[in-house]
This record gives structure tokens, C-alpha cells and sequence, in this order.
């Protein structure tokens, strides 16, 4: 590794004119050697569950088959609410779901862990892919979206988001959202559009480069207004409800604030929970939201749904490496999509910085793992050129780039003058429940929206795809889980199905004190068990003595 | 990057940090349970951690987001629990129809903006330091466009609502400016040809042109 001081003298004598290493590597081997998925913890075979066999991440298989939080004792009594959709999750594929289904009529309630918007969907930066370009087409969307997910993808799901695309657009417009355009004018002017890693055409549409926080502060204002939706702020959910053929009639959430659980019974149960980066897979630091404990993964594979690449997760070229504390908050891929470069200890260039996402973090993880990286105060990583970029576009960082400047300005620098150093950061978990065109799992009345679900994003998501999948699923999840709005409920409604689960679990020889999903990270400090007084509630169930 | 340490109070509990690490990293450290005021974790774009913060020496509260503010030595802190208000402000952006109405509908909708006293709270309570009591203003001239640029990088943190005497809801009425102008002006003509293909069925996505993979190159 290069010492800092001289890494930035080697990346100040070359002065923006880097030469390109390549040591000839071609594109498998490099993700073979040097992807996180690879080289990290190796994949262990699911024992337990529908998907028996498949391999998966092993941290997230030890989740995968844990045994429930509670039992039927700890409900017993329960207020029961009911509703005809219940949306679990609260950033942008939940609203997205709740406003149409709410929309069709529907009452709706929707569920969230901690507040309604809080979300990875607030945190987005770049922007948003709908192929609306003159050079530019669905076709195109749909082939770029599925190379870059190493053909692993559902081709049907892939292009049904391609097309849905520009009708996602104009429906976040009609909600009130904006987006950048060129020359700013308005009625009949043009989006402006920025290349995505891994594009053919420039296909990014984004309102500066805080996209997600534009677009979560609409839907959140929108779902709060909209007097079809009620919110349950601060209500985890902890189980599914199941009826007696294990379809999904609703969940069992624990309410923070008044510490005791609630059933919400509902026709059709959408999952918009997220995904799992708060797990720091394979010791990496995350750019995820807080909340992001792959909570309704564990919930949907418990009841039953199938899941698809849980081996495969994304890692976000750049993520912050230094100072420490900050390690793993996000660098918009903005920043190389405006034309920032990397640049390792050598002072060289060493990948075309908007190859996919899982190309360019393999690269830099090479570099830190051959020696050519930069390290500084105990933290690795590479150099992104802000200086070069600032010298050839001198207003970047005040017209597009308004959060890297604020990012550079806690970090303590001059983003002007010092480069960042950056390093793959835990960003997305490409995998997840498999669906149909709907968000329909496996599990009859089970919707799954956003990034808990599967079958999109293939082996690698694209920048982009993410804001468009949650809005294009979760508008088409919420329509096809309103129509449902005139059945009779289910006659029963428990917990029924984690009783076959522990015998599955026993008799695949795993233990039964290991509880899931974690609800919280660790340091958040929060056991269920001891909050909702558990322990007593089910000695006195037992006639024992609190 | 120095190992200093320093203490101070967090919700009223002695707490010893890093002096690099954040107001939220510490109070987490230090065993403190994290279920609520807790979002992005540092980015600074959800408003979840919003508090209140009195440095040493310093009779003055400033308001702070506790992800982004790093601990200091006899820092006190306590978190503006979260709050979800009524809404008295009730529209349905579907209703306005033509940008002829906008003015009303501000003033129908959010009466209490004509008679902001100036008193500046709003401006105080902002932990992003945008120009909000400006920005109200402007919304009641009918300067939308104004008003929406001072609310671009608001993240909704709620705290100059709960500051406004008047019950203005500040953000709330920004949010409503920017809406109301993005759905009655944006109408990106690319946009509207495309929709128009693939509406009437002239822009379709083949599946099969995959079938043989794309050659991958080196990197």
C-alpha cells in the first residue's frame, strides 16, 4: 500500500494525464479473483426451506434459518386490526404500492419500522433509468439491464420495467416530483440524461444529485395526505400471519412505542422491506439506511416464498474509506458518470471508471490488494480525481454535485484541491424473493416490492434500476393487490406455519435459540425479547410467577 | 486522525466518545438503544436524527442532525423525539388543474403564511441552514419560483414546523410549492413522444435478442 503523502505527489505529477494500467485481466477472472461474493465468505447450500440446496451468503443463510422472535403464547390476546392491503415498509416501493392500491379504493395500511420515508430510498443519489431518449429505446434499457446482470435475470421482468420506464416518469411528475432538464425550461423542454455504468445510451434522469430524497419527500407528503392510507410509524413486523393452507392473510408487528404487538389482518400482504446491507456482509461498512436488516426476506423465506441469488450482492465502487467514521457513506456514481476518475497510489488510471458497478469495485479492491492502493491513518483505498473533474467542469460541484460537496466538507477537505479516497461499500442485494410481473412470491396472497425482492437486477444492478424497479413494482403490486379489496378475509390467521418451520429446523439439526430476523443492527442495542417482556409474559402464560 | 476522547451528555446519560465519531455513533457506542431517531446514518438526508445541542460555554441551543455533527467536549444533547403533527393542511395536487390558480391555492391551503411575524424561528431551527422564513415569504408573493429553490434541499426534518409560532409548517408549504409546479409545468417533450410509442403500441421490448450474449471486454 502507498503511503498517502506520496500517493497524492504521484496523482499531482500526472496531473489529469493518468496513464491506464491493465494487467489483462478479462472481465470474469477479475470478479472471479477479486468480487467480494467471491472471495468473501463461501457460499453454503440452504439447509432448510424451500429453496434447500441453493446457495446462499452464508451470513445471510444463518439469518435465513433462524427461528421465529415469538411464539403463539406471546401473541395470545393481541389487538387485531384489519385491512385490505398491508404494505410492510415505508420507503419508496411501499408508498409507491399504498398510493395505487389506495388509489383503486383500497384501505390500506401501511407499517414501518421506523418512520415513514426512512428508507435507502431517501438516501439515492444518482438518479433514476427510464429510456426516453431519442437515441436511446426500451430494447436498448431492457439489453443494457440484463448484460449487466451477467444474464441471470428474469428477461420478462426486465423488460416489463423497461417499458414501464417513462409511464414511471410521468407519474412521479404528476406527484409533484421534478426533475433536472436542460436550459431549464419546463413545458416542452428536455430531460437532462447522464450514462449509467454499463449503459449505450445516456438513460439517468435525476434532480440534482439528491434524486431520492426528491422523490421520497413526494411519495411521503402523498401517502400522508392520501386518506385511503393509515401509518404505523415505529411497528416493525416480527412474522407473516398465515391462514390455514399457508397463504399470507397479514403480519404480526411490535409496536416501539407502546412495546406490545399488534395483528394486522389483511387480503393481500405487500413486502416492501428492503434489503440487507445493515448485515455488513463479509465485514464490509454499508451505505445503507439503518434499517436495512433483510427483515421481510426472513419473514417471506420462513413462510415459504421462494428466493433467488442470495449469493450475489452488489458493492458500491465508492464508498467513503477515510476519515474512519465516515467509512462507507456513498460517493454518488454521479461523480464518474460526470467524469471523476480513479486513480490508485501509483498515480494511474486503472479501469474504465463506467464499467458495471461490480467490474469497478473488483478493480479497486485489486489495486488495494496488490499493493498499489493509498493508505492514510489505517484506511485503504483508491483515489477518486475530484481536483481533475472540478478543473474541467469549474461549476460541477455547485450545480450537480451538491452532496459530494457537503460529503467533502465533513470529511474534512477541500474537494478542489484533495481527492477522496474511496472503497467498495456494501450497497445492494441483488437477490432476494422471486416474483412474478405483479410482485407476486410463491406464497399465495404475498406481494414482494423493491429491493427485498428478486429476479431484476440479475448478478449486478445497474445505477438506476433501483428507483425505477420500486416505483414500476410497487405501482403494479399495489393495482393487482386492490383487486382482491372485494374477498372475504381468511378464517384464521396465526402463526400456524413457524410450527412446521422448528421442525424443519430440528430436523436439519439447527439450533432453536437462534431468533430472526435481527430487527435492529447490533449496536442499536434492541433485544424483542427484553423490550416486549417476553420472558414474564410467558411464564405467566404458563401459570408461572412473573 | 487523533484517539482523543471526549465526554458528554446524551439524553441526559454521561457518555465517553472518539472525538472524531458523530453524535449518533456515540450515543450507540455507548450502549444506548437506537429504535428511533435513527435514519441514513450519516448522509444528513432523512431528518430522522434531529436534536437539540448546547456546547460548552454557550447559553445558546442550536438545532443539529446528530449523524452529521460530530461529539465535542461538554456537548450536551437531547433528540427532538419524532412528531407527526396534524395535518391541517389538507390538498389533493390533483385539483389544480391550471398554474392561474396557484396563488389561491397557497393562501387556501396554507392561510397562516400571510401573517408570518418574521420572528425567524424557522430559520433558527433549520439544522440545513436554508433561507426558510425567506422562502415562506416568497410563496406568498406568488414568487414560486424563488420559493422552490429555497426549499431544493430541504429533507423535511419537520423542526421549523415545530418551531413556527404561527403554524405555518414551512416545509410542508415549500414541498406544496414545488409540487404544484413540477405537476402543472414539467412536461419534457421526449417524454411525451416516448409515451406516445409505446401507448399506441409502436415501441415494444423483444426478449430474444439475448439469446446470444453481448462479448464481454476487458474492463
Amino acid at each position: 500500500m502507498i503511503p498517502y503523502a506520496e500517493a497524492l505527489a504521484a496523482l499531482r505529477r500526472a496531473g489529469g494525464a493518468y496513464p491506464m494500467r491493465d494487467d489483462g485481466l478479462a472481465v470474469a477472472e477479475l470478479l472471479q479473483r477479486h468480487h467480494p461474493d467471491n472471495i468473501g465468505g463461501k457460499p453454503v447450500p440452504l439447509a432448510v426451506g424451500v429453496n434447500a440446496g441453493m446457495l446462499c451468503q452464508p451470513e445471510v443463510a444463518a439469518l435465513l434459518q433462524t427461528n421465529a422472535l415469538i411464539d403463539d403464547v406471546d401473541i395470545a390476546g393481541a389487538e387485531t386490526l384489519n385491512t385490505d392491503i398491508l404494505v410492510i415498509g415505508g420507503g419508496g416501493a411501499g408508498c409507491a404500492a399504498a398510493l395505487t392500491a389506495a388509489g383503486e379504493g383500497a384501505r390500506v395500511i401501511l407499517a414501518t419500522k421506523l418512520l415513514l420515508g426512512d428508507s435507502n430510498t431517501v438516501m439515492a443519489e444518482g438518479g433514476i433509468q427510464a429510456a426516453v431518449g431519442e437515441d436511446d429505446s426500451p430494447q436498448r434499457h431492457f439489453e443494457d439491464t440484463y448484460t449487466a446482470g451477467h444474464r441471470a435475470a428474469d428477461r420478462d421482468l426486465v423488460a416489463q420495467m423497461a417499458l414501464d420506464g417513462p409511464d414511471a416518469i410521468r407519474w412521479l411528475i404528476k406527484l409533484g416530483m421534478a426533475f433536472d432538464t436542460v436550459e431549464d425550461r419546463p413545458f416542452g423542454g428536455s430531460l437532462k440524461r447522464k450514462t449509467p455504468g454499463g449503459a449505450t445510451a445516456p438513460r439517468i434522469l435525476s434532480y440534482r444529485d439528491f434524486t431520492g430524497l426528491e422523490m421520497m419527500r413526494v411519495l411521503r407528503e402523498a401517502v400522508g395526505l392520501h386518506r385511503g392510507v393509515q401509518v404505523m410509524d415505529r411497528c416493525p413486523a416480527v412474522e407473516l400471519l398465515s391462514d390455514d393452507r399457508g397463504g399470507c392473510v397479514g403480519a404480526v408487528v411490535y409496536s416501539l412505542e407502546h412495546h406490545r404487538f399488534v395483528l394486522v389482518r389483511a387480503r393481500r400482504t405487500i413486502l416492501a422491506t428492503g434489503g440487507s446491507g445493515r448485515l455488513h456482509l463479509n465485514g464490509f461498512p454499508t451505505s445503507n439506511h439503518y434499517g436495512a436488516t433483510a427483515d421481510g426476506l426472513v419473514l417471506a423465506y420462513r413462510m415459504g416464498a421462494k428466493l433467488r441469488e442470495m449469493d450475489s450482492y452488489q458493492y458500491h465502487p465508492t464508498g467513503i474509506a477515510h476519515p474512519a467514521h465516515l467509512a462507507g457513506g456513498l460517493i454518488s456514481e454521479a461523480a464518474r458518470s460526470e467524469g471523476a476518475k480513479l486513480v490508485n497510489g501509483l498515480g494511474e488510471r486503472f479501469v474504465d471508471e463506467l464499467k458495471p458497478r461490480d467490474v469497478v469495485a473488483s478493480a479497486i479492491l485489486r489495486e488495494c490488494a496488490e499493493g498499489r492502493g493509498v493508505a492514510r491513518d489505517g484506511q485503504a483505498g483508491v483515489f477518486l480525481d475530484v481536483p481533475g473533474l472540478v478543473r474541467e467542469k469549474p461549476d460541477v460541484l455547485a450545480s450537480t454535485l451538491v452532496s459530494l460537496a457537503h460529503l467533502a466538507a465533513k470529511c474534512r477537505i477541500d474537494p478542489t484541491e484533495e481527492p477522496m479516497i474511496v472503497y467498495p461499500t456494501l450497497h445492494y442485494q441483488n437477490g432476494g424473493v422471486a416474483i412474478d410481473g405483479s410482485g407476486r412470491a410463491s406464497v399465495p396472497g404475498l406481494f414482494c416490492v423493491g429491493e427485498v425482492s428478486g429476479g431484476i437486477h440479475g448478478r449486478n444492478r445497474m445505477m438506476g434500476n433501483a428507483l425505477l424497479d420500486i416505483i414500476s413494482f410497487g405501482r403494479r403490486a399495489g393495482a393487482k393487490a386492490a383487486e382482491s379489496a372485494t374477498e372475504p378475509y381468511a378464517s384464521r390467521a396465526g402463526i400456524g406455519h413457524i410450527h412446521d418451520w422448528q421442525r424443519q429446523l430440528t430436523l436439519a439439526g439447527l439450533p432453536l435459540d437462534a431468533r430472526g430476523p435481527h430487527v435492529f443492527p447490533a449496536y442499536g442495542n434492541f433485544d424483542l425479547a427484553a423490550d416486549a417482556r417476553l420472558t414474564a409474559r410467558r411464564a405467566a402464560a404458563q401459570g408461572g410467577r412473573r | 486522525m487523533s484517539d482523543d476522547k471526549v465526554s458528554l451528555v446524551i439524553e441526559g446519560r454521561e457518555v465517553e466518545a472518539p472525538s472524531t465519531a458523530s453524535i449518533i455513533q456515540a450515543y450507540s457506542a455507548s450502549g444506548g438503544q437506537l429504535v428511533t431517531n435513527v435514519g441514513c446514518m450519516g448522509q444528513g438526508v432523512c431528518g430522522s436524527c434531529r436534536c437539540m445541542v448546547r456546547r460548552e460555554g454557550s447559553r445558546d441551543v442550536t438545532m443539529e442532525l446528530a449523524c452529521e455533527t460530530p461529539v465535542e467536549a461538554g456537548m450536551q444533547v437531547a433528540f427532538v423525539s419524532y412528531f407527526q403533527p396534524k395535518r391541517p393542511h389538507v390538498y389533493d395536487l390533483e385539483t389544480l388543474t391550471g398554474g392561474w390558480q396557484i396563488l389561491d391555492a397557497i393562501d387556501e391551503v396554507f392561510p397562516q403564511a400571510k401573517s408570518c411575524r418574521h420572528c425567524g424561528g424557522c430559520d433558527r431551527a433549520c439544522p440545513r441552514g436554508l433561507d426558510v422564513q425567506k422562502g415562506v415569504e416568497y410563496a406568498v408573493q406568488g414568487d414560486v419560483l424563488a420559493a422552490k429553490d429555497v426549499f431544493s434541499e430541504c429533507i423535511m426534518c419537520n423542526l421549523c414546523t415545530l418551531a413556527c409560532p404561527e403554524r405555518i409548517r414551512p416545509n410542508h408549504l415549500g414541498l406544496f410549492v414545488r409540487r404544484a409546479l413540477a405537476a402543472l409545468t414539467l412536461r419534457p417533450v421526449e417524454l411525451m413522444r416516448r409515451l406516445r410509442q409505446i401507448e399506441s403500441g409502436a415501441l415494444t421490448v423483444d426478449t430474444s435478442t439475448v439469446d446470444a450474449p453481448r462479448q464481454e471486454r476487458r474492463p
